[in-house]
């Protein structure tokens, strides 16, 4: 009794164990329940998907498996993959994808590089692009003001008459600028 | 006569697993309300994701799912299929870790008693 009072190492030890094989239970529990929902949901298709790239990506490595497989010889093997579907896919992929940057049309296997150079970041950053983006930015703002005029005019009267004195070519670009500036009251 | 006397009540003996049991829970509770229980939990995760244990258990999962079928398989069956692997599969560098804050904790938790 008094030595199992004064708590010796062996208790504390087993007590210890007994923690942690229940803190590696949890743990088992919360891996398998996260699998569960996993397979439950259909989310590992991604999986198998990546999975059969890579065993494409093998068989693309050993040519002679391919021609073991049926093809018809070493050509076939050269010009392009033939998947599952017997569907022969280009080395590099053709689709188009619009750059949601500058919004041209890139090819899907060079999307990556592009982007790389487009956003601006990496080393193959290119600082035109961003001021070729920023005038596309004006552009669209002198379109949206030229289209739309104001009715109420008299106080713009009074602007237009104290700066037309002034430059004349300075006059143009604040003609836009008060039309743009008509626009907010309006909606 | 003296040695009867001298002997234990039998009542007490009977509390002796009583205060023993406890006294774990008495433990258990001061690990969970000092938040030592959850750091502990969070430190095992932590180590064995580094370990890769994680992935190993779920690469497991993955290939049971498959045999049985995704509309078959329960979470319990998951965890009796990668249970005992997982007890073995754990690295004892993070065993002997984790046994070690164990029992600093309860030195400090019997310090302060």
């Amino acid at each position: 009794m008094s030595s199992s009072t004064d708590a010796p190492v062996s208790p504390r030890s087993q007590f210890a164990l007994a923690c942690f094989e229940e803190l590696l239970e949890t743990a088992v529990v919360d891996v398998a329940s996260e699998c569960h929902r996993i397979a439950r949901l259909g989310l590992d298709r991604g999986v198998d998907a990546e999975e059969e790239e890579l065993r494409a990506w093998a068989a693309r490595d050993h040519p002679g498996a391919e021609e073991g497989g049926g093809a018809v010889g070493g050509g076939g093997g050269n010009k392009g993959v033939v998947d599952v579907f017997g569907q022969v896919l280009p080395a590099v992929a053709a689709d188009l994808v619009d750059c949601m940057n500058c919004g041209r049309p890139v090819a899907a296997g060079r999307f990556a590089p592009h982007l790389e150079k487009c956003m601006g970041k990496g080393r193959k950053a290119r600082t035109k692009t961003t001021r070729s983006s920023t005038a596309g930015r004006t552009r669209n703002n002198n379109g949206s003001a030229a289209s739309s005029y104001s009715p109420y005019s008299s106080p713009a009267i009074a602007n237009r008459a104290s700066l037309p004195n002034g430059v004349t070519d300075g006059s143009a670009s604040v003609t836009g600028e008060d039309h743009s500036n008509h626009i907010l009251p309006e909606p | 006569m003296w040695a009867s006397i001298n002997r234990p009540p039998t009542p007490n003996r009977e509390e002796d697993p009583q205060k023993e049991l406890s006294l774990r829970e008495i433990i258990n509770v001061k690990l969970v309300e000092s938040g030592e229980k959850e750091k502990l939990m969070e430190l095992l995760r932590e180590r064995l994701v580094e370990c890769g244990w994680r992935d190993e258990m779920k690469a497991l999962c993955r290939a049971y799912a498959r045999k049985k079928g995704r509309n078959n398989v329960t979470v319990d069956d998951l965890i009796h299929v990668i249970t005992p692997k997982g007890r073995a599969s754990v690295p004892d560098s993070v065993k002997a870790e984790l046994l070690q804050r164990i029992q600093s904790f309860l030195m400090s938790s019997s310090s302060l008693r």
